[in-house]
């Protein structure tokens, strides 16, 4: 059997036979999700805040005011069009309302017969949130219902608008994080058993057979790459099935994305092999790398909220930029940086911790 | 598989020089290995015996000197080496999570050409253990592991670096034999040890090394002989005989009297002995326990180093 292909198996076995590698990197990042899903989903039972923008001013609007109030405990916050849609932009309203002019007339021409067409409403939602999206059409549904009951063909129509917003609900933030923080592990964590065969000359043993180098590393690698992928289906699934996140991007952008941060995070792997002398050593080290990288890149704290020194330290590590280009591809999250930006600071963290590592590492 | 016996060494090695910083691990060596001898490189740790037979391993460069092994220039073309040579380092480093037949099966795809898995488990005696995970293997079936990944490659030259460091005795024994059919089956085989007894046992030849240098070179035989010529004719005290008594015999050089014991060192053990028998015989006495023992590599070293190797 080929040499690599043998040696990536028994890494394969060696690291799924050891229960705690297989715990911190499987396990670990579901119980975060869950845990952090099931205390973000709790908040959300309330009623809806809708930002109200009448254009018409009339009193079939004001009607329309009140079956919205009347319905469960809608908030309605009157505001201006551009005011509305940049609070919708950052969180503050769920979705907006814009009743437009000429409204009243249009209803009183239908309720007469006289109507060419039935009047509309605009609801600006946001698709990536697609829980509240859907509570917001329900609510919608059920007030024109009310209102359309005497007229058919129907008053008064949806006109449905979509916006990006800034802010998505918490667990559609989470999910793609926890994928970064767990490739981030996949890759640094790299490091531990390959200082621990060195250490049991394991390495100095294959150094004195035939076996390449490029075979060893790329053994590393190969099977370094399958943990992650495995790790990422995992935690979409879970995503997926049992928070109802939705993949609104391509699987294929990220997939790409998982791959090339693997990479990443294993050539910073190596650089702590490189450097640690013993398991403990490096044990150390990738805890050292591994807890302010955890913190400071969004995942738990959003970046703007951090001090303009930590705000500093975010912009420059490979997770923070791993994270968002996640979080872009996975649920059209907001961009930290634009997509090309991620890609090329993590191929850069790859370039220069591999060429660290090239001439650092030593076999034994 | 054999190299021919006769023909140009499998091993040679002129002027080898290794430094670590301040430490000259290897200051100097030059020996020869012929095709089919097991040759032992004997001494207290830290002598520079695992640093020389890691740069013949091609797992170090030289500092100095010329090495060629199976007429391949180690310093120049160790890639070229590794498929021929089986190793066994000093700690049997192992996968632990993975099997007997699996780590075996592992080495085995390192190798364009290999023996058959079942075939060295039969060999190596493993086969109860072939399905257990390495790192609850015993110290002898570990360092016999370490010997079948060694033979994987069926290689023409082995090295065995401290193959029984750790071992209870009779695990070391059966280590031995195993060294022994190696030979028997027409291996080379170079190793180091710094047990006295394993290399009287194993080394058709052996260098006695102490910091970095090969103090003396031979079979144990002339490595015993050439210092001490005298052989030890002993038995049970018998205190009706005086020294003087005992120094006049033929060849002896000098009498010890130790304990119960009496020690005649003679340079002629026949006729010593011939005339110690008609001396007792003449007074009616009879010597119990009577042995002729010859000096030790023990000795030798002692004598070398001025101090005893022991671990």
């Amino acid at each position: 059997m080929n040499a690599l292909v043998a040696l990536t198996i028994a890494n394969i076995k060696s690291y799924v036979r050891d229960r705690a590698a297989l715990f911190w990197t499987l396990a670990f990042p579901l119980i975060f999700i869950f845990m952090f899903g099931f205390i973000f989903q709790g908040g959300g039972g309330g009623g809806l805040t809708l930002g109200w923008v009448d254009h018409d001013a009339s009193p079939e609007s004001a009607e329309l005011h009140r079956a919205f109030t009347a319905l469960r405990s809608n908030e309605l916050v009157e505001l201006p069009e551009a005011e509305a849609r940049a609070q919708m932009q950052d969180g503050e309203v769920d979705a907006v309302i814009v009743v437009p002019d000429g409204y009243g007339e249009a209803i009183t021409a239908g309720t007469a017969g006289s109507a060419t067409a039935p009047a509309s409403i605009t609801v600006i939602t946001d698709p990536s949130r697609s829980d509240l999206a859907g509570s917001v059409y329900q609510a919608v549904g059920a007030v024109l219902g009310i209102v359309n009951l005497g007229g058919r063909p129907p008053l008064v129509v949806p006109d449905p608008q979509t916006i990006q917003t800034e802010n998505l609900n918490f667990i559609s933030y989470f999910v793609p994080s926890m994928l970064g923080l767990s490739v981030m592990q996949v890759g640094i964590f790299a490091a531990i058993p390959l200082v621990a065969d060195r250490e049991k000359l394991i390495l100095k043993r294959l150094a004195a057979t035939p076996l390449r180098r490029w075979q060893l590393v790329g053994s590393n690698v190969l099977m370094r790459l399958l943990i992650a992928m495995v790790q990422a289906v995992i935690i979409v699934a879970v995503g997926v099935v049992f928070f109802g996140v939705e993949v609104t991007g391509s699987i294929a952008a990220v997939a790409a994305f998982v791959i090339l941060g693997a990479m990443a995070f294993l050539a910073l792997g190596y650089v702590v092999a490189s450097f640690a002398a013993t398991e403990d050593a490096a044990n150390g080290m990738t805890s050292v790398i591994q807890f302010p990288m955890m913190f400071l890149s969004g995942t738990f704290f959003p970046i703007d909220s951090m001090p303009d020194v930590l705000q500093g330290v975010a912009r420059v590590i490979p997770l923070t930029y791993l994270s968002d280009a996640l979080r872009q591809v996975m649920v059209s999250g907001a961009a930290f940086a634009p997509l090309w930006v991620c890609a090329a600071v993590l191929l850069g963290w790859l370039v220069v911790c591999f060429a660290i590592a090239a001439v650092k590492f030593r076999w034994q | 598989m054999t190299v021919a016996i006769g023909g140009s060494p499998v091993i040679r090695v002129r002027g080898l020089t290794k430094r670590y910083g301040d430490v000259q691990a290897v200051a100097g060596v030059d020996f020869d290995v012929a095709g089919g001898e097991i040759f032992g490189l004997l001494g207290p740790n830290g002598a520079g015996k695992t640093t020389t037979v890691e740069i013949l391993e091609g797992l170090r460069p030289a500092d100095g000197g010329e090495v060629s092994v199976l007429g391949v220039d180690v310093t120049r073309d160790a890639d070229a080496l590794k498929p021929r040579i089986g190793i066994s380092l000093q700690t049997a480093a192992l996968y632990p999570k993975l099997t007997v037949t699996e780590v075996i099966d592992l080495f085995r795809s390192f190798y364009a050409t290999s023996r058959p898995t079942a075939e060295l488990i039969a060999d190596l005696d493993l086969g109860e253990r072939k399905n257990a995970q390495t790192k609850v293997l015993s110290g002898g079936q570990r360092q016999r592991l370490a010997v079948a990944l060694a033979l994987v490659n069926d290689p023409e030259l082995v090295f065995l670096d401290e193959p029984t460091t750790g071992l209870d005795p009779a695990a070391r024994r059966s280590l031995w034999d195993l060294v022994l059919g190696l030979k028997a089956a027409g291996r080379t085989v170079l190793l180091t040890t710094h047990y006295m007894e394993e290399a009287e046992v194993l080394c058709d030849r052996l260098a006695i090394m102490d910091h970095g240098k090969i103090l003396e070179m031979g079979t144990v035989d002339e490595l015993v002989m050439k210092r001490f010529h005298e052989r030890a004719v002993r038995f049970d005290r018998l205190p009706e005989l005086t020294t003087a008594e005992l120094e006049a015999l033929p060849a002896v050089a000098s009498v010890k009297a130790d304990g119960g014991e009496m020690l005649l060192y003679t340079s002629d053990v026949g006729p010593t002995i011939g005339a110690l028998l008609a001396l007792t015989e003449r007074r009616g006495l009879e010597p119990q326990n009577l042995a002729i023992r010859r000096a030790t590599l023990e000795d030798v070293f002692l004598d070398l180093t001025g101090r005893a190797l022991r671990d």
